[in-house]
Formats: C-alpha cells, structure tokens, sequence
C-alpha cells in the first residue's frame, strides 16, 4: 500500500500518512542517541559518540554546536543535532543567518523559542513542496533566555517542536526516554551535579562500551557552555557506579 | 486505461485478456535474436550449486546427495550474522557447496567472476553429524531464481523426516499494524510456521495479515506444499545494515529444540559477535 503514496512528498495516504516524514524520522534513527535535560539552574547535553575513521581529524566531527554568542556570553543558544550530517549543517547554517539578521533588526538576541520555531518553520516547508524531500533531523535546541530560565526544545523532520523537561533523540531515543520518565524527578535534577549524572546514566543505558563512547556538555547561567573531558565523564561514571553498587548492596542487605 | 495521482494514463493489466488482437499477433512474432538475447539472460540468470574447491556443480539436489534431519537457513546479514558467532564456532561445520547465481541486485555485471561476498549461499553439514545442515544466505535470489534455488538444494521430491528452520530480517515498517512504527519496540521476533510442524515455538505468531516475502515466503511455501515441518523466525528491526542489537534479538530461538545442541558456550559466542561487529562497522559520515 505505502508504495503507491510515498513517491512524492506531496501525496498524503488515504489513511493520513505522509510517508516522506516518516521515512525522514526512520533517518534520524540512523544516527547515535542524543540526550538533553532541563535542571533548574543547568541544561545537559550528553551524545553517544560514534567512532571516527583513523586518518579523520576528530575536531571536524561535531554535533554540539552554538547557534548564537552573545558578546559577553550570557545567552547562547546551542543545537545538538541527529540524523543526516548534511542537512544539519545546512540548517545550522541558516539559523546562524538568522540569529544575526534578527539581533541586526531587533537589536536582542534571539530567545530559544524564537530560533526553534524558526527552524521547525524552515523543516515544515520542506514538507510541503514539490520537488525537495524533508530535512532528515531531529535536533535538541537549548539555551537560556533573557530572563535567566533554562530552556530545551526538540524539533523533529516533520517540523513540529515541543519544550521538554528532559529527552531523547537519535537511536535508541525510545529506551532513553523510558528510562528519563522513571528517572527524572525533582530530586534528580535537584543540583547541577545529580542533572549530569542522570544524563550519564540515561546515555549508558544504550551507549555500549561505557564512558568513553559519550560527549558531555552543560551550560549553566551565565556562563559559557563547558564540554566534559574524557577524564571528568569517567570520573562521573565510576560515582555512578559506585552509587549502584551501593544500592545493590542495601538491597540485599534488606532481604537478608 | 487507470489514471495515476499525477494525471498521467496508463494501461493496467488485465487477467482477461489483451483487447487488441492485433497486438497479440505482433508479439507470437519473436524473432531469433529474441529467442537468443532471452537464452543468455536466462543461462545468466541461472542457479548453479558448486563445490567451491573444486568448482564442479553438484550432480544432483543437495538434499538428495546427502541425508538430512535438520536444515537451518538464515538469509540476511543480521541472520547470517547470528549463526556465525553463536552456532558455527560452537562446532566443526564442513562445507558441503553453494549456490552462485547472479542479478540485477550484484554490484558487478560480470556473472563469470562473483564474489563470495555477495553471490553465494553457502551450505555447511556439521562434522560430528552429518545431517545437521546450515546455510547462509547472503546474496538477493530474485524472485525467479527462487525455484531454482529450491529445486537446487531441496530437489523434486523432498523426504519429509527433515525440520527447516529459517533466519531473517525485515525492517519494522514491513510489519503491518495500526500502530505508529515508531512506537513499536523494535527490534521483535515474529514466528510463521508449516502446518506440520509441531514444535514449540520461542516467540508470539505472525499476526494476520501475516505476509513474508522472497526467499524465506519460497521457502517456506515449498515446505507447506511438500508437508515438511518449518518454522520461520522473522526478526522486524529498524536497522538493516549489520547491528548487534538486532542479532541479539535472535536470542530466544537459542532453546528452541532445533538450535538447542547446537549451541555450546554462549557468552564467548556473545563475544565473538562483537568482534564481528566492530569489524565490519563501515565508518560513515553520513549519519551524526
């Protein structure tokens, strides 16, 4: 059935598909899993990192990048990315443009809602004309506003965005997010320290070999945005899985 | 005559009969060159089942040269994938031939000089019991070599004492539901058996409308006909390239009775599967 009504972009199905969309989510699922999370004072980025060809220079291989500086660094706005690596760039590229035609015009830096809803703008043309197939990107928009809140939005191939406590894209994105729900609890992201953590842990949960297959980058307020060391992510698994023996231990403790 | 959505007229198919007449006659006129060009794509196109060291083909059907009482077949990279780390190196496995043919789905167009990697169904017989046979299926077979290949390997008249067990993977939008495939927990194992098969199966049904397609679907059809006891494990995944998570998710079949003896250390095979991972992961830029 779905062969005769996935060809174009403009044909929808009798029962409602648009199957170019869908596809174009199948791509994303092609690219390693992404993980964001909203705390109070803190927004978390961690991305499964996918491993590079020998002779490939590692610094070309990015999928945090910022979308906006302000001069003294006080807001940016920064997007993580999953999916096909050149239709993001492509849209990185024009929500730069963006970004700078609207702080020219308006003389403020964008919100992250404003860029976000830009993009998802840009990814739903995509869906409607002849002739051009859908962005084949999920991406994770996040910042701080003006008004000093933690913001995280996810924009999908179809061009809908919706803000987010915490979430998942990518591979696997439906098993991260699972395990988020059971997770993220006012506790949780109580402190900087324990939103990191959860990230880590909601990335080792399909990450396989463990820390150093993982990027790690937080932006607190007002501050510009930190990228983890391999050292420091390593630090941060083994507390983590000191913290699980330790559970482990009062379990059985318990049922002795 | 149907119109198609983008307005363009075309002539559909139609059982009853051709209307024109005319036309009819114009097409019994083959000509010789025809008749020739129809010949070398169908010698092209043809299923040979060689002995690979020798490379003489095999005189008669598989099946009917040496005995067998269990046949596993798993077609695909992922199935193929799956019997290599978890039952090939559990035991000493011989070849016995394979099958070489070649298509439109072969990257080279040189049918004389195909590669192993992508031409050949391989057929092993294990050692220790020789009518305990395994082939890995990793090539296309196109939908009219499929009688060959069955013909080849099975032969006209197959003994009905034997249990066919089939590997394979689909993706996950193959799987009808009404269900968003995005919401589904793939990868998931779906079984589809022959009414003589009277085995337990290690997952849940194919549910209607339970419909499979190419190799395994001729398989299978073949053993519903000739009333020879099969079962087809049909893995649906989101990844079709080689990917662990989804031979994993073979797993299960391992206590089925067919692969039960087959199988003997289970977290060095699990090894062995990453190792084959990591080796053939294609590093990609395509996708971040």
């Amino acid at each position: 059935m779905a062969s005769r009504y996935d060809r174009a972009i403009t044909v929808f199905s009798p029962d409602g598909h648009l199957f170019q969309v869908e596809y174009a989510q199948e791509a994303v699922k092609k690219g390693s899993t992404a993980v964001g999370i909203r705390g109070t004072n803190i927004v978390v980025l961690g991305v499964e990192k996918k491993s590079v060809a020998k002779l490939q220079d590692e610094r070309t291989v990015r999928k945090i990048c910022a979308l906006d500086d302000h001069v003294c660094m006080a807001f940016a706005v920064f997007i993580i990315f999953i999916g096909l690596t050149a239709d993001a760039r492509v849209v990185i590229n024009r929500a730069r443009v963006e970004c700078q035609s609207h702080k020219l015009t308006v003389e403020d830096p964008v919100t992250v809602e404003y860029i976000t809803r830009f993009i998802a703008t840009l990814k739903q043309k995509y869906t409607q004309s002849n002739g051009r197939r859908p962005f084949g990107i999920s991406a994770l928009i996040v910042g701080f506003d003006d008004d000093g809140i933690p913001r995280l939005y996810q924009t999908d191939p179809s061009g809908t965005y919706h803000a987010w406590k915490a979430n998942a894209i990518g591979r696997s994105a439906k098993t991260v997010r699972e395990f988020l729900e059971k997770n993220y609890t006012e506790e949780a992201i109580a402190n900087d320290n324990e939103a990191i953590k959860l990230a880590i842990r909601a990335l080792l949960e399909v990450v396989q070999s463990g820390g150093k297959n993982i990027e790690l980058a937080i932006i607190r307020r007002n501050q510009p945005l930190k990228m983890f060391s391999a050292k420091e992510i390593e630090l941060q698994v083994t507390e983590i899985e000191r913290e699980k023996e330790d559970a482990e231990k009062k379990k059985s403790k318990k049922t002795v | 005559m149907a119109a198609t959505f983008f307005g363009e007229v075309v002539k559909a198919p139609c059982r009853a009969g051709t209307e024109d007449e005319e036309e009819e006659d114009e097409r019994k006129k083959e000509t010789p060159e025809d008749r020739e060009v129809r010949r070398q794509l169908a010698r092209k196109r043809e299923v040979q089942l060689l002995r690979r060291q020798t490379d003489t083909s095999l005189e008669v059907s598989l099946l009917e040269k040496y005995s067998c009482s269990k046949f596993i077949i798993a077609i695909g990279g992922n199935a193929v994938a799956f019997l290599s780390s978890f039952v090939m190196n559990s035991g000493v496995w011989e070849e016995v031939g394979c099958a070489k043919l070649w298509n439109e789905w072969c990257r080279t167009t040189d049918s004389a000089h195909l590669s192993p990697s992508e031409a050949f169904c391989v057929f092993y017989h294990q050692k220790c019991n020789p009518s305990v046979f395994l082939c890995q299926c990793s090539c296309y077979v196109a939908e009219d070599q499929q009688y060959q290949w069955l013909e080849k390997v099975f032969g006209s008249c197959p003994r009905k004492n034997m249990q066919i067990t089939i590997l394979t993977c689909r993706h996950v939008t193959d799987y009808k539901t009404s269900e968003c495939t995005g919401s589904l927990p793939s990868p998931f194992l779906k079984a589809l058996k022959t009414q003589n098969f009277r085995g337990r199966v290690c997952c849940s049904l194919l549910e209607q409308p339970n419909i499979v397609h190419d190799l395994p679907a001729a398989v299978l059809s073949y053993c519903q006909v000739w009333k020879i006891p099969a079962v087809l494990y049909l893995c649906y995944t989101d990844v079709m390239k080689l990917d662990l998570i989804t031979v994993e998710a073979f797993k299960p079949i391992l206590s089925s009775r067919s692969l039960k003896g087959l199988v003997k250390n289970i977290p060095q095979s699990t090894e062995i599967l990453k190792k084959l991972m990591t080796a053939n992961e294609i590093q990609s830029n395509i996708y971040t």
